[in-house]
């Protein structure tokens, strides 16, 4: 487990229809395995399809789900040579929320549609429909299943009522997002995405049966996971692993600020907007006072409407796609100082151990069979550790690269469509001076 | 041509300037002039040179401001502004300007002046001062009158009170106007003379009293009515695009808040970080840059208050209009009973109730010369009553003949090009 494949590349905002064909010559190679990463307001846009199958270091998966084109796509795979020796074999997405209202409950559930040319799954793809509570399920048994691994975070669990609308398209679609985040992100594991749980998320028709099933699987791994849990307590955490810690705190306390600050410019925003909204119309009144001056002044009116609709957009974008990222972020920071703290539990064992036999002061030459299955434990816990760690800065980097730059664009776009408001009634009101 | 003169010596020809081309008799000369007098109202030199005389023998600016201490009516000590004013006379020949006069005036001077010009062309829209105080502030900093924008701001409109003046055709003529830009020490006293403030109409400063006047030029009221909704509907934009400015100013400012997070976050990245550090270099330009973009704003909130006060000062001559018809109705219904006392009493008979009818049947009737007495009284205050209706009808006609020509002056549209060009910035 130490080690493991590296991180997969990214293959670039392309539709596998615009790719050409692998044998068709070298260039093509560069064209399917660039570095290149995507344009920002493909992060940003809300509309369904292939805009919306971004992965977190760039890549994209099939486009439709019709089986011409993932044939095509899996011979295409089969028959391609990547850069780094990797080919992306499993592609997932999460969409069309749908609402279901049941005597006891109303709950809302996602569709999940795999495809994969993996031997892990029996057909190349399937379709299946979950709820929030069975990603939440899937999380757990991949803290539980993977330890020393970094597991990605789900969107909040519980939202005051009465507070936030569950059923409310935002909502719903803001929470879509973050479940297709999840899960892209355990696909581009080479580890987790692996994980027999997964795969069972991904394509039981009855998961309800698999997790009570579970149950008793828990119980065999019981011991296991008992052993990470001990109540061992470290002296001195490594120089790289505190090193980690301490950039997660500061890291997780500044997205903090910047959350809170973004926060605090949306609601600034809203209260210019609803000033605005007053400011346009006093002007229409001022245009019914007067005779020729009615429509430039009628127009002015007009443009500070459009203006405050390209505002309330802003505003809307900043709320929807802006905010949930950094808390994303800052619940992925939390979840991976546990799994720090975990490490630690595991290093502090092997030591007390070892402490323990050299107390004894026995000749043995060879150290106890249990302690040097501590070791072991501990090294692998550390490699894996590691190997997450790079993995998530780079992934950080590409997230946050399309996020502040998705901010800007909105802002500019924002901008833009303010200006051409006011220039479109420039000839209005230099035809009215000419008039004169 | 003027109003009937009731002191002549307020009437004088600005003795040592130039010969105006200006029009020097009869009204209708002067409304001639409206097309070569119309957009002279416009800020700004250049636009009232070309087309008016006056502004052709001489130029006046506002050019310095100045902080002064000294002390007031009261005794006490007091800071003010002082504005320079400088009056240059333009050379036919060679076109070249020199400086005539130089004085500082401060704005209670100014004032002063306005006052002045409001008692004695009532049916003249005498152009608005700019604001005594700030109002319509959209940050608490700007309500202070020395703060250096502000004085910037009231010097332009200063200047553009002036060369209004200048280049209206009745009042540029105006003595007292003339003495305030060349005479600096006295001319308060000056000014007092005339006695103006004696001649107000106190009733004026009552805005909202009615007069029941029951044949008004329809004209009048119409403008009357138009002003003011023009300013309330122009104060209402101010006010709101006050809270609009403020609003604007906090998104702007918070987004300063970024710039040391981003800093702070820099720190703690290794490739990140130099794009970080930039992010929250640009949030802090973003920041500060609103202050520019409001105090441009400031200038077309100015013009918007040029609006309304000249709405103000057209409806203060609509006013007039009013009070002026309404004396006349009154004196000539007072007219009326008098000629009818007049002749109740010459033929005996009472036919309205009256205290001198009543008295006279309790205390019994008068003497013949006693009522011949009232008689020749009442026929006096007839004459005298009948006079004063014809000369104030006189007066009421010429009121309204010489108003409407001055608002005809005054109505010009192309104002707003300037406003709507200034609201580009503001985007």
């Amino acid at each position: 487990m130490a080690g493991g494949p590296k991180a997969l590349p990214s293959t670039g905002p392309h539709s596998l229809r615009d790719m050409p064909h692998p044998l068709a010559g070298s260039s093509s190679e560069e064209a399917v395995g660039g570095d290149s990463t995507p344009s920002p307001d493909l992060l940003m846009a809300r509309s369904f399809g292939d805009k919306d199958l971004i992965l977190p270091n760039g890549g994209t998966p099939a486009g439709t789900s019709s089986p011409a084109s993932s044939s095509s796509l899996l011979n295409r795979l089969q028959l391609d040579d990547d850069i780094d020796g990797e080919t992306r074999d499993l592609f997932v997405i999460v969409d069309d929320p749908k609402k279901h209202v049941c005597t006891m409950e109303t709950y809302i559930t996602y569709r999940i549609t795999t495809k994969s040319t993996r031997v892990e799954f029996d057909l190349p793809e399937y379709s299946v429909r979950r709820r929030y509570q069975d990603f939440d399920w899937l999380r757990s048994k991949l803290e539980e299943s993977q330890p020393t691994h970094l597991i990605p975070p789900l969107p909040e669990k519980f939202v005051v009522k009465g507070v936030v609308d569950r059923f409310s398209e935002e909502f719903v679609e803001t929470r879509r997002k973050a479940l297709d985040k999840f899960l892209k992100r355990i696909t581009d594991h080479p580890v987790l995405s692996f994980n027999e749980h997964f795969n069972v998320f991904l394509t039981a028709k009855d998961l309800n049966a698999y997790k009570k099933q579970g149950i008793a699987l828990l119980t065999r791994m019981g011991e296991s996971v008992k052993h990470v849990t001990g109540g061992y307590k470290l002296r001195t955490r490594p120089l790289e692993f505190a090193a980690i810690g301490d950039y997660l705190d500061t890291f997780a306390l500044k997205l903090g600020t910047i959350d809170r600050i973004a926060q605090r410019i949306i609601k600034e925003e809203i209260e210019y907007l609803v000033e605005l909204r007053e400011y346009g119309p006093v002007y229409s009144t001022w245009s019914a006072l007067e005779g020729e001056l009615a429509e430039p002044l009628e127009g002015v009116s007009a443009c500070i409407g459009n203006c405050s609709t390209a505002l309330e957009e802003l505003t809307d974008d900043m709320t929807e796609d802006f905010l949930p990222v950094l808390r994303e972020y800052i619940l992925y920071s939390d979840s991976m100082k546990s799994v720090l703290k975990k490490r630690d539990q595991v290093q502090a064992e092997y030591e007390a151990k070892l402490e323990a036999v050299a107390l004894r002061k026995e000749d043995r030459p060879k150290v106890p069979a249990d302690v040097e299955k501590c070791q072991d434990r501990m090294e692998c816990f550390n490699a894996d550790l590691k190997a997450d760690m790079e993995r998530w800065q780079n992934n950080k980097r590409q997230d946050f690269r399309q996020l502040l730059m998705g901010m800007a664009d909105k802002n500019i776009q924002y901008y833009e469509k303010c200006l051409m408001a006011w220039e479109s009634i420039i000839p209005l009101l230099q035809e009215k001076q000419e008039a004169k | 041509m003027e109003q009937a003169p009731r002191d002549p010596e307020r009437q004088l020809q600005p003795a040592p300037l130039e010969p105006l081309g200006c029009p020097d008799a009869g009204l209708g000369a002067a409304v001639g002039k409206e097309a070569a007098g119309a957009g002279e109202e416009d800020s700004g030199v250049d636009t009232m040179t070309h087309n008016n005389f006056w502004l052709k023998k001489i130029e006046i600016s506002v050019s310095e401001a100045e902080k002064r201490t000294g002390r007031n009516a009261m005794n006490m000590q007091e800071t003010y502004t002082a504005y320079l004013i400088e009056t240059r006379s333009v050379e036919h020949t060679d076109g070249q300007s020199v400086l005539t006069d130089s004085l500082w005036r401060r704005y209670s001077e100014f004032e002063l002046l306005r006052n002045y010009l409001l008692v004695y062309y009532p049916h003249i829209v005498v152009p608005p001062l700019p604001e005594k105080r700030a109002e319509f502030v959209w940050h608490k900093l700007s309500a202070d009158n020395m703060d250096p924008d502000f004085v910037e701001r009231r010097r332009i409109g200063l200047e553009n009170f002036l060369l209004r003046i200048a280049s209206h055709p009745i009042l540029c003529r105006d003595k007292i106007f003339y003495l305030f830009l060349t005479q600096e020490g006295n001319w308060k006293e000056t000014v007092n003379e005339t006695g103006f403030q004696l001649k107000a109409d106190s009733r004026l400063k009552a805005l909202n009293a009615t007069f029941r006047v029951k044949n008004p030029d329809k004209r009048f009221t119409d403008l009357k009515h138009y002003s003011d909704e023009l300013q309330s509907v122009i104060s209402h934009l101010l006010r709101v695009r006050a809270r609009v400015a403020d609003r604007l100013y906090g998104v702007y400012k918070v987004h300063g808040n970024y710039g040391r997070v981003f800093s702070e976050w820099s720190a703690i990245e290794k490739e990140m970080g130099d794009g970080l550090q930039s992010a929250g270099h640009h949030m802090d330009v973003y920041a500060s840059s609103i202050d520019d973009i409001l105090e441009d704003e400031e200038h077309y909130a100015d013009q918007l208050k040029e609006y309304l006060f000249y709405a103000e000062a057209l409806r203060a001559v609509c006013r007039k209009h009013e009070l002026m018809q309404y004396d006349l109705e009154m004196a000539a219904q007072d007219l009326a009973s008098k000629k009818q006392q007049c002749e109740e009493l010459a033929t005996g008979t009472v036919r309205t109730f009256s205290l001198k009818g009543m008295t006279t049947k309790l205390f019994g009737q008068e003497t013949p010369e006693q009522r011949e007495a009232r008689i020749k009284v009442l026929e006096e205050q007839i004459n005298e009553g009948e006079q004063q209706l014809k000369s104030k009808n006189l007066e009421g006609r010429e009121f309204v003949k010489n108003a409407w020509a001055d608002i005809k002056l005054c109505s010009h549209a192309d104002q707003y090009v300037q406003k709507g060009n200034s609201s580009l910035d503001q985007c």
